[in-house]
């Protein structure tokens, strides 16, 4: 199903799952400035599988309607990069980054702004890391929010022959003593995550050393 | 003072991680490159005690890692010293003693102003026995393939293990929300997880699934305990699901087998039972076959005797002297007639009677019988014959084909106590080869002759009874019980058979299926002449009867029509007569079944001495005699007992003039 040139072995997973864990927690970090306020992110596990079954993946665990933001990236991988929760847990989140100040229609109101702010936070953190980590870098556009369901969010289209890949990231959040879950996708090609192998690699010699 | 405040607090510190079940405790200073542990955590990595406490060499930190372990924890321990915030892995120290531990490394990232990681401290806690119980526990749920379950209830989601998810066809995960987990169930089945606030008495159940990937319909079983949790009144469902597809597969299968065993054994029966039947009917009809012979032969010479005086009696009698003992004698000589018949009947359906088949011209036999049927049978029911020209020849029996016609007629005319309308058909029938037929006749060409009236009818049960010898619908007297089993016997004697369809309220329609002939039609014998042919004294007749009054009869007859008669009462005695007469014997006439030498021996021996000798059988009942298959051989002429006198004229002077 994954050719074997893009399937991680452990150690590779292990690495990719480190590197987001920085990315995050510099997110984190950042968020805490904003809000003022612990913020706590990690990541626990990360997988690689086709769109159809990250979408199926996802509305197998979520019953509810999702929102995402969405932002491309490029460089010596490129891809599209989501942050995923269900559409209950946005309003939390909103209301959790905005200091629960704000009146219903307020969030509501402010919904999108805050939305697009705190995925571009978190994405940002972790693409930066990544490409830091790597010794590489990577040109990001602006985030957009988006709603939908798992299918439409990872656009499967019937027709198209070969998929794209999915690195699924599932990623905790702690704000405020409220528990939000969320996704992180990256939608890469076969290309793409070859390159991102290469540099895992790369860089767990450089952590690892002989003694690995 | 100070120094000794310090251990001391050191080692309360001490005991509080010993009891909380730490192993111990890091400090490592990112920015120094240096690693501060505590004397338990020195203790477990075989270090100096000297040196906790001390700055040690980050690497200190891998050296009593597995080796296996190493790398991973290298990876995530980078990931830390690079600014993430959060460490959790679990790994394997081997201890000094070389045992190997499983312990728990639970840290944290600190950072200065800048955002910049400076510190990472943590604690180790041994999970050595956790480790294995969720080892074996892990075993368990994928050896025996068991997947596990917990449910809080008021929650929307269930805590689930790896299993639970393959066996439901889901990505494993260890937390599923309850609306995907029941959504996979059959429509109709009940929730693998009960609705919130209904506490469930059982999670004893079985439920009938489409697995979520591959949507195969399985089945799951799934057992545990209901956990009633304290004062909040909540309640937790504890439970392991697993799959019972197999089982129930096989179970159906088992009942499948059992099922049609049950319908295999009950078919078997019910053929049993129609054998069962067939055989009880066939030893029946012998039983009563040989019963009836036995007595047909005796009392067929009794009834001759009988036919015979009172015959004489007649003629001798003036009857206008004395009306009264003439109509005497005209009873008398309906009873003997009616007895005669009966015994026919019995010979008849137990098929012993022997048969006389010729070509049959069946459309002439139904016109000729029109006029008896008529008399027969009450004008309140309209008679139909309905016998195109081109009906086939057939091949039966004429004077018996006539008896069941009739026999059948007077049925339908019982069947009929209100009129109704009475229809005799005859019409060809083809069988093919491959023609299944209820009547199982062998495929070839017949003639259908059809009884069918608008009466009564019979209702099935009874249908299956109709061609039983003495069963009948009549009442006590009406009738014998014999008219359908006596047609019965003589269509399936004459290689034919009988089909009955009959519909309560509706009406009876009789078939008799008789095969079609080659043969020519013969004309049928009917002088009706008045007279008595008689005989004349060169005419030389040889009678050999057992029974004495019976010959005595047959002798005397025959003299009183002219003939010269001489007298045998054997077989032996007969032949000696033969052997002595210089004026030639010109017909034999004998009894068929007679002690020491038959009919039959003594006809041939008879033949062997006078070549050109006629032989004239008489028989109430002539076994298998001088039949075969039922039927006369040919050049065989019988005499039926009981005989009248005009019978025995014609018969003779039919003989003689034929020769």
């Amino acid at each position: 199903m994954i050719p074997d040139q893009i399937a991680l072995d452990e150690l590779e997973r292990d690495a990719l799952t480190e590197i987001v864990n920085i990315g995050v927690s510099r997110a984190a970090s950042s968020l805490r400035k904003m809000v003022g306020d612990q913020v706590l992110l990690s990541v626990p596990s990360i997988e690689v599988v086709n769109q159809r079954r990250a979408a199926r993946l996802i509305s197998e665990r979520e019953i509810v309607d999702l929102v995402a933001v969405r932002q491309d990236f490029s460089g010596p991988f490129s891809g599209r990069a989501l942050l995923i929760f269900p559409e209950t847990n946005s309003l939390e989140l909103v209301r959790a980054v905005t200091g629960g100040e704000l009146s219903a229609e307020e969030v509501v109101e402010m919904e999108h702004e805050a939305l697009a702010e705190t995925g571009n936070v978190i994405l940002n953190g972790c693409l930066a890391t990544m490409a830091n980590m790597l010794k590489r870098s990577l040109t990001m556009t602006l985030p957009e929010v988006l709603r939908g369901t798992g299918a439409t969010l990872f656009e499967i289209d019937q027709n198209s022959e070969s998929e794209g890949l999915v690195l699924f990231l599932y990623i905790d959040f702690a704000v405020r003593q409220r528990d939000i879950r969320g996704y992180i996708a990256m939608l890469m090609d076969i290309p793409s995550l070859a390159t991102l192998k290469e540099l895992l690699d790369e860089f767990i010699l450089r952590v690892v050393g002989e003694d690995g | 003072m100070a120094d000794n405040t310090t251990s001391a607090t050191a080692e309360e510190l001490r005991g509080v991680l010993a009891a909380a079940g730490a192993c111990g405790a890091w400090d490592w200073d990112i920015a120094g490159d240096t690693l501060i542990v505590d004397p338990r955590f020195a203790e477990l990595y075989g270090l100096d005690p000297q040196d906790a406490g001390r700055a040690l060499p980050t690497a200190t930190f891998y050296q009593a890692i597995h080796a296996e372990d190493r790398a991973r924890i290298r990876i995530a321990v980078a990931g830390l010293l690079a600014g993430a915030e959060l460490f959790s892995k679990e790994f394997r120290v081997i201890a000094p003693n070389g045992a190997i531990l499983w312990m728990h490394g639970r840290g944290q990232g600190h950072r200065d102003e800048d955002d910049n990681a400076v510190r990472f401290t943590g604690l180790l806690i041994d999970v050595t026995d956790r480790k294995r119980t969720e080892e074996r526990l892990r075993v368990a749920q994928s050896a025996g393939g068991v997947g596990t379950f917990e449910y809080q209830d008021g929650f929307a989601t269930v805590s689930v293990s790896s299993e639970f998810c393959r066996l439901l066809g889901f990505h494993p995960t260890d937390r599923l929300p309850v609306r995907t987990i029941n959504a996979v169930l059959l429509d109709g089945e009940s929730p693998l997880i009960p609705p919130d606030g209904e506490t469930p008495a059982s999670l004893d159940g079985e439920f009938r699934i489409h697995r979520s990937d591959d949507g195969a319909e399985r089945w799951i079983a799934r057992r545990g305990e209901v956990i009633q949790d304290g004062e909040a009144g909540g309640y937790r469902l504890l439970g392991v699901v697993y799959d019972v597809t197999e089982a129930k597969r096989q179970e159906a299968r088992l009942r499948d087998l059992n099922d049609t065993l049950e319908q295999r054994v009950a078919e078997e029966i019910v053929e049993r039972l129609r054998t069962e039947e067939a055989l009880r009917q066939s030893q029946k009809m012998e039983a009563v076959g040989q019963l009836t012979g036995g007595i047909a032969h005796d009392f067929n010479n009794l009834l001759t005797i009988v036919s015979g005086s009172v015959e004489m009696a007649s003629r001798r009698l003036d009857r206008s002297s004395d009306p009264r003992v003439a109509r005497a004698l005209d009873n008398a000589m309906r009873g003997v007639e009616r007895a005669a018949a009966l015994t026919q009947r019995l010979l008849a359906f137990s098929r012993r009677q022997p048969l006389d088949p010729r070509a049959v011209d069946a459309p002439r036999l139904l016109a000729g019988m029109s006029d008896l049927l008529t008399r027969t049978i009450t004008e309140s029911i309209a008679i139909a014959i309905d016998a195109p020209d081109d009906v086939w020849t057939i091949e039966a029996d004429p004077h018996q084909l006539e008896n069941a016609i009739l026999n059948l007629g007077v049925n339908a005319r019982d069947a009929m106590p209100r009129g109704g309308q009475l229809t005799i058909s005859a019409r060809n029938r083809t069988i093919a080869a491959g023609e299944a037929t209820e009547s199982h006749v062998p495929p070839g060409d017949y003639v259908a002759i059809a009884v069918a009236d608008s009466g009564i009818g019979m209702a099935p049960e009874t249908i299956t009874k109709v061609f039983d010898p003495f069963f009948t619908t009549k009442e006590v007297g009406k009738g014998t019980g014999l008219g359908l089993s006596m047609v019965y016997g003589f269509v399936k004697q004459s290689g034919g058979a009988v089909d009955i369809v009959s519909t309560v309220d509706a009406g009876t329609t009789v078939t008799l299926l008789l095969a079609r002939s080659s043969a020519a039609v013969e004309a049928i014998d009917d002088r009706q002449s008045d007279d008595e042919p008689q005989g004349s004294s060169s005419e030389t007749l040889l009678v050999v009867e057992d029974d004495d009054d019976v010959r005595a009869y047959t002798v005397a007859t025959l003299r009183e029509l002219g003939y010269r008669v001489i007298e045998a009462h054997d077989g032996a005695s007969a032949l000696r007569l033969l052997e002595r007469q210089e004026q030639g014997v010109q017909l034999l006439v004998t009894d068929v079944v007679m002690p020491a030498m038959s009919g039959s021996e003594l006809a041939q021996a008879a033949r062997a001495l006078v070549p050109d000798l006629l032989v004239l059988y008489t028989s109430g009942y002539p076994r298998d005699a001088i039949t075969r298959d039922g039927r006369l051989s040919p050049g065989v002429d019988l005499l039926a007992k009981p005989f009248t006198f005009k019978g025995l004229a014609i018969k003779v002077r039919e003989l003689l003039d034929r020769a």
